[in-house]
């Protein structure tokens, strides 16, 4: 599809704050069109990325769960754990991504909780790793700002 | 909008028995404080012989907001700190009766050839940010100050003890998480777990809190000068460095942690604030404070999040504030949290 998706939200930026802004009369839908150029700023980038970095945390959040799985003693946990690092996304949809994604982070809170609570000699490192997954995760998907300088 | 003109003329008219002629114009929407819809417009009328005409906002309750409050609450702070000297709006008119405009609102003084800084922008006051940066932080430890009951803001308001003040606001937007929540939020429910086991000591007085005193929403003028501080709508009783840690969020002014809301620097900040307050910022509270308000933070833009996408408010705000700031808000709690978590396990 050529322009490229992105290239087009970006140029629709464009024309809704330079173009057709100026022209609007009331002050909240001027408001409205500025956040929603802001919108299609972030979208144009997430259009792009949306995918790869769903793969790539869902992919990570397997191995640490294959990892925690052979560390923590809980039974019921050590299933869990290790039947949620042998899934795959079924498709590269971003819906079908976000699914996996949603199940594998629920999982993830359960397991950071237990880490917290642990006593054991894995906890602390474990704890250390969630919390570098965590950081990483949130730095990865910063959503951009348009710059007007 | 002109069609809500007559309608406002007609309320008007009631509560105004001494004007005569009353006319309502240039009704317009705007932005401000996203759980209200605020009207600008202009009031003219007969009165004692002479013509007089006054600016307005009026803020009328919407179907469905980014924040769910009463808009008494509103209308009581700004009754309460108008007589103050604080600088707020004169609160005119409060009406509940749905046949005057089909839902809740309330009418106040418009503070005219005035601007509101932009959260979104690093430098939101130019050339006076030292000026007003001074006032935001001195008016803020005036609110501290200020005695809840002797001002009348304590007037059916939820009482709330020292000890516990704390554990009211976390499980208030603990349950907004808990209804509103579209997908897991494993840093939000980390931070929750931190707080309820690192509970903060009680504050040493119950203050009036603002709920949302930040860049944005306080109105200032051309020579710099703060002549309306708004958005009322969160306001309790509770720790004044509640109002503390929200005023230095990250989030306001591009995550500029050593200069909040992109005004002055944090030190100098603090330094009126307990100056202005007759307070003292405890570094424990006001650490508890800050994480809990990024969590806060986390959960409006859950529960705006949640009323975009189920239809129930399309406003581009809700969408906006969803995909941004809930971006930023769990950077900067994961970042936070992470760094705890390590000291702690060392």
């Amino acid at each position: 599809m050529k322009p490229d998706v992105d290239i087009v939200m970006q140029g629709f930026l464009g024309t809704l704050l330079m173009d057709i802004a100026p022209h609007l009369n009331a002050e909240y839908s001027v408001g409205n069109v500025s956040i929603m150029g802001l919108m299609l700023f972030m979208a144009s980038e997430e259009y792009d990325r949306a995918a790869d970095i769903r793969v790539a945390e869902n992919n990570e959040m397997r191995a640490l769960f294959a990892h925690a799985a052979g560390i923590v003693e809980d039974a019921a946990l050590k299933a869990k754990l290790a039947a949620a690092a042998a899934t795959t996304d079924g498709s590269l949809r971003v819906r079908t991504l976000n699914e996996g994604n949603a199940a594998l982070a629920g999982l993830l809170i359960e397991l950071q909780e237990h880490a917290e609570t642990s006593k054991a000699s894995w906890a602390a490192g474990l704890e250390a790793r969630i919390w570098d997954w965590l950081v990483a995760s949130t730095e990865r998907r910063k959503l951009p700002l348009p710059s007007f300088g | 909008m002109e069609e809500l003109a007559p309608r406002i003329a007609a309320y008007l008219a009631q509560r105004m028995p001494a004007a005569s002629n009353i006319e309502v114009s240039g009704v317009s929407r705007i932005h401000g404080g996203a759980s209200r819809e605020t009207f600008r417009l202009r009031a003219s009328w007969q009165e004692g012989g002479k013509p007089v005409s006054r600016a307005l906002i009026l803020r009328r309750d919407p179907v469905a907001s980014l924040i769910e409050t009463e808009r008494d609450l509103e209308y009581n702070a700004y009754r309460a700190f108008h007589p103050t000297g604080l600088p707020v709006p004169e609160p005119l008119y409060l009406e509940t009766d749905l046949s005057w405009l089909d839902r809740p609102f309330f009418v106040m003084e418009q503070i005219e050839n005035c601007q509101a800084g932009s959260a979104f922008n690093a430098e939101p006051y130019g050339a006076h940010a030292q000026k007003i940066g001074h006032q935001f932080w001195s008016h803020l430890g005036h609110i501290a100050a200020a005695d809840p009951d002797k001002i009348g803001f304590s007037a059916n308001m939820e009482p709330v003890a020292p000890e516990v003040c704390w554990k009211r606001e976390l499980d208030k937007w603990e349950q907004v998480i808990d209804e509103d929540e579209l997908t897991p939020q494993p840093v939000a429910r980390a931070a929750i777990r931190w707080l309820r086991r690192n509970p903060p000591p009680p504050s040493p007085k119950i203050s009036v809190v603002h709920g949302d005193y930040r860049t944005g929403n306080f109105l200032f003028d051309g020579e710099g000068n703060i002549r309306a501080i708004l958005d009322w709508e969160m306001c309790h009783l509770g720790d004044p460095l509640e109002d503390v840690a929200w005023a230095a969020d990250p989030l306001w002014a591009y995550e500029q942690l050593d200069r909040p809301g992109g005004m002055i620097h944090r030190d100098e900040a603090f330094r009126i604030w307990e100056e202005a307050s007759g307070l003292k910022i405890d570094p424990v509270r006001l650490r508890w404070w800050e994480i809990f308000n990024s969590l806060k933070g986390l959960a409006i833009w859950i529960s705006a999040g949640k009323e975009y996408q189920e239809g129930a408010n399309r406003d581009p705000v809700l969408g906006f504030s969803s995909w941004y700031c809930t971006d930023v808000h769990n950077r900067v709690l994961a970042r936070r949290l992470a760094e705890i978590s390590k000291e702690a396990r060392t």
